[in-house]
């Protein structure tokens, strides 16, 4: 990754991370309110049986290095779903 | 970085020095982000006793907490130790009354806000649904703790309170159906096309802003208000709308002694100097103060062209 990653550059960058961690799953990853603000979805079979929290947790685990330090390229996940189907 | 055995034990210490304990950006009073003010809202309104963290604060605490947690995000919120999540779900928790139980608190249930729509509203909301969206969405609005308004078109969620009123269902989420009592919802007319507008007699006094084509209809109706005109006799003497009285002394003096619920609006040349005197008058307690947006400028081009413009 470049220094200035382009916003396509990083959306690109969440949805392969996403997916390394949670292969097959449907991702989607678009702009939020703002620079460095996204939002996400995310439809796996993987979150039957999980709580929301589980849920959550695992796709913020994927994406969790991005979110690190103050010049991070993921400054905020404005709203984050997922769901089974 | 993994936490040492020695940090982990501090923030088990921390997470349990109260039973509800929210690691934020800012302080209760002043949050510093927006999801940590939505979450600050929240605990506020179940009425629970709770402490912050200001992570802002030390560096160790904010990437610690992170680490402790398995979550990269703040706010974070534990409840007798226990994480529960952030903003996203605490909110999600909260609406399906999940929030309260782990809180211990009753889960007042709330009634359905009285709300009116106006016919042009009501329109142009029917024009909008698209419809055959599955889930079916409906028309929700939300209402932030500051009196933001967000009206669009979404699926229904466990918790919301459905309000059925010109054929048309509305959806709000429980702290927004508590700030929408006796909201009238109406389309205006504006230069690019009408929008939304939302009157709520909850909202704290503040300036409310009046276009000089409301103020025409106003006197035509004749509705009762006062009209005050803050410029100077100089400017008075070149153009003036005739219904307007001087501020000056015996003006502020007539003003002062009405009723502090009276509509009084505020007008000057491009309506800048009778903002900082419409807000003047709200310190002094009236609570139906207008801004004449445009001052006698917009007067001038769109409702009277007698009166000159300079």
């Amino acid at each position: 990754m470049s220094d200035h990653p382009t916003i396509a550059g990083i959306e690109n960058t969440m949805k392969s991370a996403i997916l390394e961690k949670i292969p097959g799953a449907e991702v989607s990853v678009g702009p939020g309110s703002g620079g460095g603000h996204f939002v996400v979805q995310v439809v796996s079979a993987v979150f039957e049986g999980k709580s929301m929290l589980e849920s959550q947790r695992l796709v913020l685990g994927a994406i969790a290095h991005l979110m690190k330090g103050d010049s991070a390229p993921v400054h905020a996940i404005d709203s984050l779903k997922t769901r089974t189907s | 970085m993994p936490l040492t055995d020695q940090q982990r034990q501090q923030f088990d210490d921390l997470v349990k020095k109260s039973r509800v304990v929210l690691f934020m950006k800012g302080n209760k009073h002043f949050p510093q982000c927006g999801f940590s003010a939505q979450v600050i809202g929240i605990l506020k309104e179940t009425g629970v006793p709770f402490e912050t963290v200001n992570v802002l604060s030390d560096p160790a605490v904010r990437d610690g907490i992170k680490e402790y947690s398995s979550w990269p995000t703040i706010p974070q919120l534990y409840v007798d130790g226990e994480f529960l999540g952030g903003c996203d779900i605490v909110k999600e928790m909260h609406a399906a009354g999940d929030l309260q139980k782990k809180l211990g608190v009753v889960d007042k249930p709330v009634a359905p806000p009285k709300i009116t729509l106006d016919e042009r509203a009501a329109k142009a909301i029917k024009e909008a649904d698209e419809g055959g969206t599955s889930p079916p969405e409906h028309l929700r609005l939300e209402i932030g703790p500051q009196f933001q308004y967000e009206l669009y078109f979404g699926p229904k969620q466990a918790g919301d309170i459905e309000v059925v009123v010109s054929g048309l269902t509305v959806l709000f989420d429980k702290t927004s159906a508590k700030r929408a009592d006796g909201i009238n919802i109406m389309w205006v007319d504006t230069p690019d096309g009408g929008a939304f507008k939302i009157e709520n007699p909850n909202e704290p006094a503040r300036v409310k802003s009046l276009t000089a084509p409301e103020l025409k209809k106003w006197i035509d109706d004749k509705k009762s208000f006062e009209l005050f005109d803050v410029r100077g006799e100089d400017e008075r003497a070149v153009a003036k709308i005739d219904q307007a009285r001087a501020l000056d002394e015996a003006g502020e003096k007539h003003l002062l002694g009405l009723d502090k619920k009276t509509a009084i609006v505020f007008q000057c040349h491009h309506g800048m100097r009778s903002k900082s005197a419409a807000e003047r008058f709200l310190t002094e307690g009236f609570t139906n103060v207008f801004n004449l947006e445009g001052g006698i400028e917009a007067w001038s081009t769109k409702v009277d062209s007698k009166v000159p413009r300079y």
